[in-house]
């Protein structure tokens, strides 16, 4: 009895199964058929087995929708384009810190100032120190003239750019601050000056562009 | 003991040094003499000669990048010009000449450069107080540290030391190494003391002759200090002094001072 109960439970299962398999390789014949017909290009699904390639999920397949997740994230809030002030740490406690501090490398020589501001970043990195942004000033061009007056006046011209690259960090203890800086004095290179500074919110306005238009209508208005 | 702690702990205001507190409850228990000794640095004017292999890697890639570079302005001028003299010797262009002469010619630029850098006298890197080995004079090394030792008297020797000087109770660590050097140098000594935390500590104890129980030894700390100015006065007041390099430490220092000295050194 009870060998005969699973024997019965396995036959109709495996009936079951065929022919469920039965239809499903009549619906895909179906599909193959359909799919030969408007794409004679697709060779997989015409090289004999019906089921290479013919995996996109139509909405009446159950595994349609299979790689939806973005209903499962959190509501995103939409960025306002307005940008926000920068915070700034106070000194407290033993271990002294300092805030925001602004590491500016100038130099005429682009690639020198560019690899040195590489260099202080992977340090700053590697020692764990927190570094907030590495930005570079926008670039700014000297014309120099040399007015030559032996007889006829004759002017040379030389275009010099000076490039500025800097990297502001935050949470330099006070007891390390003097090594870093003899490190990052020690490395520096010929024709790039160094200038350590807090970072004040004259230095953060001096990145953003002004709108002549918009001063103006704002001074109409008021 | 306590009281001076608490007055020593207010001036410093911001930045503490921890040292300065543990010594302070130190004191209490063992007494030691407290010095405050100054590390002066001259910083290095030029750099350092490159070894041999960075100047061969240096050489290799300055040609890649000049192969791969696109012309100049410049260049791109000359060679137009080139060709227009050369077709002009081939067979008479006249329609080129009326533009050719008011223009000055990028080779002629090229040559007037010439001349300009062949005016310009670099300075010298080895001085010649490189070559007549003059300890005293500041334009020794010019690519490496140099540092200020004097001569002090320590119990009945003179040894070779960084300037130290004792600590007097009611002010920092700090104001006893800037006491210090200003003692050797002149009061208008322009030189940036770095932080207020010590660098490096030596202590020693005193020959048991001399010990008791309220003096049992010294302790040294460190401070260091970038000087400023490209020259100092000679108006040192004890003779003997020499800026020496990091490497030329060793046949002044003793032992055991010159290890603790050499911690807190970077010579890069």
């Amino acid at each position: 009895m009870m060998a005969a109960v699973p024997k019965v439970l396995c036959s109709e299962k495996g009936v079951l199964l065929r022919q469920v398999f039965a239809l499903s390789r009549f619906l895909s014949h179906d599909l193959v058929s359909y799919r030969a017909a408007t794409a004679r290009e697709n060779r997989l699904c015409a090289a004999g087995d019906a089921f290479l390639g013919c995996h996109r999920s139509y909405r009446s397949r159950p595994t349609h929708g299979i790689g939806r997740f973005k209903y499962l994230l959190p509501k995103e809030v939409p960025k306002r384009k307005k940008e926000k002030v920068q915070m700034k740490e106070i000194s407290t406690g033993t271990e002294y810190q300092y805030g925001d501090i602004n590491i500016q490398m100038t130099s005429y020589d682009l690639c020198l100032v560019e690899h040195f501001a590489q260099y202080v970043h992977r340090l700053c990195n590697r020692l764990s120190i927190r570094v907030n942004e590495s930005y570079a000033m926008p670039t700014k061009t000297n014309e120099v003239l040399f007015l030559e007056e032996r007889g006829s006046k004759m002017q040379l011209d030389a275009v010099l750019t000076t490039h500025q690259r800097v990297i502001q960090i935050r949470g330099l203890s006070s007891t390390f601050a003097p090594i870093l800086l003899e490190v990052i004095q020690s490395n520096q290179p010929e024709g790039v000056h160094l200038l350590m500074k807090q970072h004040t919110e004259a230095d953060f306005k001096s990145r953003l562009k002004s709108r002549p238009e918009l001063e103006e209508l704002l001074a109409e208005i008021s | 003991m306590a009281r001076h702690c608490g007055v020593m702990a207010a001036p410093l205001a911001r930045r503490a040094a921890d040292g300065a507190r543990r010594v302070c409850s130190a004191a209490a228990q063992r007494p030691w003499k407290l010095f405050g000794a100054m590390c002066l640095l001259r910083l290095p004017r030029i750099t350092q000669p490159l070894e041999k292999e960075e100047e061969e890697v240096a050489a290799l890639m300055e040609q890649i990048e000049l192969e791969k570079s696109h012309y100049s302005d410049h260049e791109i001028r000359k060679l137009e010009e080139e060709e227009q003299l050369r077709r002009k010797k081939e067979s008479l262009y006249d329609e080129d000449e009326a533009r050719g002469k008011t223009v000055i010619m990028a080779q002629d630029l090229e040559e007037k450069w010439e001349q300009k850098f062949l005016h310009f006298k670099a300075a010298p890197r080895i001085t010649e107080a490189d070559k007549s080995n003059d300890r005293k004079s500041l334009s020794r090394k010019l690519d490496s540290n140099l540092m200020l030792l004097v001569k002090q008297k320590i119990g009945n020797q003179d040894l070779w030391l960084l300037p130290q000087v004792e600590w007097q109770p009611g002010e920092t660590l700090r104001s006893t190494a800037e006491r210090a050097m200003a003692m050797f140098l002149g009061d208008h000594v322009q030189a940036k003391v770095l932080g207020n935390a010590p660098y490096g500590i030596y202590k020693y104890k005193f020959p048991r002759a001399i010990r008791t129980e309220n003096n049992v030894g010294a302790k040294v700390f460190f401070f260091k200090a970038y000087l400023q100015s490209s020259d100092v006065p000679q108006t040192e007041l004890k003779a003997d002094y020499l800026w020496v390099t990091k490497k030329e430490l060793g046949d002044y220092l003793k032992l055991e001072y010159l290890k603790k000295v050499n911690r807190f050194l970077l010579d890069l």
